[in-house]
């Protein structure tokens, strides 16, 4: 009797199975034919009024002459030329490459389309995700110039490095202030997972301006907790400042850091010294937004004798 | 009878929320850049009637051919017919169809368990947000748990049609997605448990095992092997898709060992599942399934046997799910939809875990209080799926919005459909997409309609710019040379196309820029289709 009962509801399953999928294209069908609808006539207003139907051959007005135009800075040095005209592509070397015929501009010049060999988008697999919170945005430029006096140079170079991890998974410590800074294999130290920190003894009191840190910049990263901090003695007991700290939740325990979350890129990370004097330089960070390791490529430190 | 009658309602009112929850709104979300991907490549078999099964990318043909049925529905003959609704169609259905597959499983995971796994089906917020996701992964668990109902209906009934059945859902299995041989795997190893567990007490899975009539196993297999041939031969078309169906595992293999784009921790998809909170965003949790995945899994391996729930197939899912667990915590290369899997067998564990909670104690009060804490759980997981959905659908605050296009495409994609209503072609007009290594997804999906896009990693300077050009912003210094390309007299005036910053994904900023001409003939249509109406309102 159970047996029955149990093969009618797997009969009655196979049923409804069958004839949900009929319904799920049956509505698909439906909502296609009202998404579609709207694109028709969008199509149909493609075809713009007279004024498109001919290129204009006017002298096209420099920037400075169009108001309430939002043109960026960047681009105003494109104004810069006198009289630009508007561009006539020229003929194309490959007639058979033309996909359109000529279309006359009313004119004694020809107006032609540009003899595209249409590049098929290049596939690419998934981007790599960046959802860390306190995030700053991207610059999107290069790094503007960082002034300081003139006589300062990288005094951190080959200088004595020591590490909260005395054994590396990757590299040795002295990497770290090598003056490599690729991104390859052999050009970065991997310390072990959490908290970790790499100290720099500058071996003398210098007035420091700027410290550029490059983590690992292979792939855009963003490394937690990172705090920098300088101090006059090796225990950070005396003369201690933090010049960064982005370390939101306290994790390390030097404070709440109010600097934002970084993605890494081949500029490394510029901190601003501001000419604070130390001797010792020390980095601590808490594992990346893709594994809980820590990585250094290089730190450099820009100063100059403490007078 | 009456019992059966009413878990068939209440699955079929179960999925009648999945759909509810994962139908409407299928355009709001922007297109990922792998939905993207997907759909330029189905735009191919649409347009060309033919399908090449590349081994190094893109995972198997199933999503590709099956997609056809809704483009046929909706009369879709070019890759510029397709809409959103169209493709996104495919894994809404597989997302409701694997609630319905939990019809012939009703006498195994036992009637309660049943309805609610069917529940945490419907309403699980990943489950939710990733049936509308045009990616095959939806595919993949749906046709594994199809070879796991059939096979249980088959030991249960001992009829070749089930045989064949979970056969022909272990070829769609392999013509779906290459990680489909970590399901392959995790089953064996969880049979193998179970037989190793049940030793050679009666109605063990040993003696299951022995009742398979070899040639019921044929069948299956021949079934499997048909139905991934067909596909990855693109219908006996392309001989060579199958070899590369077998190639295609060196490559996936190596990816999971380099590829450190998409490395996490171990505990990625644990946390995601547990607790997950971005900025002023709202906690995210499915915390609930998996506490009752952990209860059901203490019941599948304890030898007291719960009433109304087959044992063997239990034990058999707790393994399974734990295996997929560890395989997908193991391996580095992490992206959040490749925990559907595992979290469809914690799903199945939880709809009996939570009967074996409410059957904890006999006390009525205790049990009512048990009811009301799983009611308002769901309720809870309702609201998250809901959120996820259709208010965060694109907002990286969302734990299964990984690397997701922001919703400034829309804007991207409005401006240059509107240049394209003054340039003299239309959607001929040309336009150059610049962007290092490719990364212009998923704008080949919204400039579908347009027919002379050109799309670049690097500038092109055998080809004159084109009166649009959208670009990464690090491109910009090189443009501002190329712009001066053309010879002295015919170097055109660009200036930019958008007013605010604009990201293509987040911290990913487009720039773009259009001739001054064509900019001005736009203000200038936009002047003239405006001042009626100015002249009406005065």
């Amino acid at each position: 009797m159970r047996k029955k009962g149990l093969n009618s509801v797997v009969n009655v399953s196979i049923c409804i199975m069958i004839l949900t999928a009929l319904l799920v294209v049956a509505s698909c069908k439906q909502s296609e034919e009202e998404a579609t609808t709207p694109t028709q006539p969008e199509k149909a207003d493609t075809k713009p009024p007279v004024v498109s139907e001919e290129p204009v051959k006017e002298t096209v007005k420099s920037v400075s002459d169009v108001p309430e135009e939002p043109v960026k800075e960047t681009v105003k040095s494109v104004s810069e030329p006198p009289d630009v005209t508007k561009v006539t592509p020229p003929a194309p070397k490959d007639t058979e490459k033309v996909e359109e015929p000529v279309v006359g501009d009313a004119g004694t010049s020809k107006w032609v389309p540009i003899p595209i060999q249409l590049p098929k988008p290049m596939f690419v697999g998934t981007p790599q995700d960046t959802k860390v919170d306190n995030l700053e945005p991207p610059l999107g430029k290069p790094r503007p110039p960082f002034y300081a006096p003139p006589d300062i140079k990288n005094v951190a170079f080959e200088k004595p490095v020591s590490s909260t991890d005395e054994e590396p998974i990757i590299g040795e410590i002295e990497m770290i202030t090598d003056g490599d800074k690729e991104a390859a294999d052999g050009s970065y130290v991997e310390l072990g997972p959490l908290k970790q920190s790499v100290t720099i003894d500058l071996e003398a009191e210098y007035e420091i301006y700027a410290i550029v840190c490059w983590h690992y910049h292979k792939q855009a990263r963003v490394y937690f907790d990172v705090v920098v901090q300088v101090a006059s003695d090796p225990d950070f007991i005396s003369n201690v400042t933090t010049l960064f700290n982005n370390d939101i939740d306290n994790s390390i325990g030097l404070g709440v850091g109010k600097d934002k979350h970084y993605t890494e890129t081949s500029e490394g990370r510029l901190i601003a010294g501001k000419g604070v004097r130390a001797r010792y330089v020390r980095l601590f960070s808490q594992g990346n937004n893709s594994n809980d390791l820590n990585h250094y490529i290089e730190v450099e430190v820009y100063g100059k004798p403490a007078g | 009878m009456k019992w059966s009658i009413i878990c068939v309602v209440l699955i079929l009112v179960a999925t009648i929320v999945g759909v509810a929850l994962r139908l409407p709104q299928l355009k709001q979300r922007p297109m990922h850049g792998d939905e993207a991907v997907h759909a330029f490549k189905f735009g191919e078999l649409l347009e060309d009637g033919f399908y090449d099964y590349d081994p190094y990318e893109y995972h198997g043909p199933t999503l590709n051919y099956l997609t056809l049925i809704p483009a046929w529905a909706a009369r879709a003959q070019k890759y510029a017919d397709l809409s959103e609704s169209t493709l996104r169609i495919v894994p809404v259905f597989f997302g409701v169809l694997l609630i319905l597959l939990l019809l012939p499983m009703v006498d195994g995971l036992g009637r309660a368990g049943s309805v609610f796994a069917a529940v945490l089906t419907a309403i699980s917020p990943a489950m939710v947000y990733y049936s509308r996701y045009y990616i095959q992964e939806m595919l993949l668990v749906c046709f594994t748990f199809g070879v796991i109902a059939s096979g249980y209906r088959y030991t249960r009934s001992k009829s070749i049609k089930w045989a064949i059945l979970a056969g022909i859902f272990l070829g769609l299995m392999n013509a779906t997605k290459e990680t489909c041989i970590i399901a392959y795997g995790s089953i064996l190893l969880a049979l193998v448990l179970t037989l190793l567990m049940s030793g050679r007490q009666s109605g063990s899975v040993l003696n299951t095992l022995k009742a398979i009539k070899p040639c019921h196993l044929i069948a299956a297999l021949v079934a499997a092997a048909v139905v991934s041939v067909l596909f990855f031969s693109s219908f006996l078309s392309n001989p060579t898709g199958i070899l590369d169906s077998v190639r295609t595992y060196t490559t996936y293999f190596d990816r999971a060992g380099q590829n450190q784009l998409h490395n996490h921790p171990w505990y990625y998809y644990l946390k995601m599942l547990l607790y997950s909170k971005y900025g002023s965003g709202p906690i995210w949790s499915e915390a609930l399934i998996v506490l009752l995945a952990v209860v059901g899994f203490i019941v599948a391996i304890r030898k007291r046997p719960m009433k109304g729930v087959n044992f063997h197939l239990l034990r058999v899912i707790a393994f399974y799910t734990l295996a997929m667990t560890v395989v997908y915590s193991v391996i580095p290369y992490k992206t959040p939809w490749c925990l559907l899997g595992f979290l469809h067998g914690m799903i199945l564990l939880a709809g009996v875990g939570a009967v074996a909670l409410i059957n904890l104690t006999q006390n009525i009060r205790a049990k009512v209080f048990i009811g009301i804490l799983l009611i308002a759980g769901g309720a809870h997981l309702t609201w998250q799926a809901y959120l996820g959905n259709y208010k965060y659908y694109a907002d990286s605050r969302n734990p299964y919005v990984y690397a997701h296009p922001t919703t400034d495409v829309f804007t991207i994609t409005e401006r240059v459909e509107e240049l394209a209503k003054v340039h003299p072609d239309g959607h001929a007009m040309p336009i150059q997409v610049i962007c290092p290594g490719g990364d212009y997804w998923p704008l080949p999906w919204y400039f579908r309609r347009f027919e002379k896009v050109l799309w670049w990693s690097e500038i092109d300077t055998n080809v004159m710019p084109a009166p649009v050009i959208l670009a990464s912003a690090s491109m910009e210094p090189k443009l501002m040379e190329y712009f001066f390309l053309p010879p002295p007299g015919q170097v055109n005036l660009y200036i930019p196309l958008f007013d605010t910053y604009l990201e293509l994904r987040p911290q990913i900023e487009l720039r773009g820029y259009v001739t001054k001409d064509l900019s001005d003939s736009y203000h200038q249509y936009q002047s003239d289709k405006e001042s009626p109406q100015s002249k009406g309102e005065k």
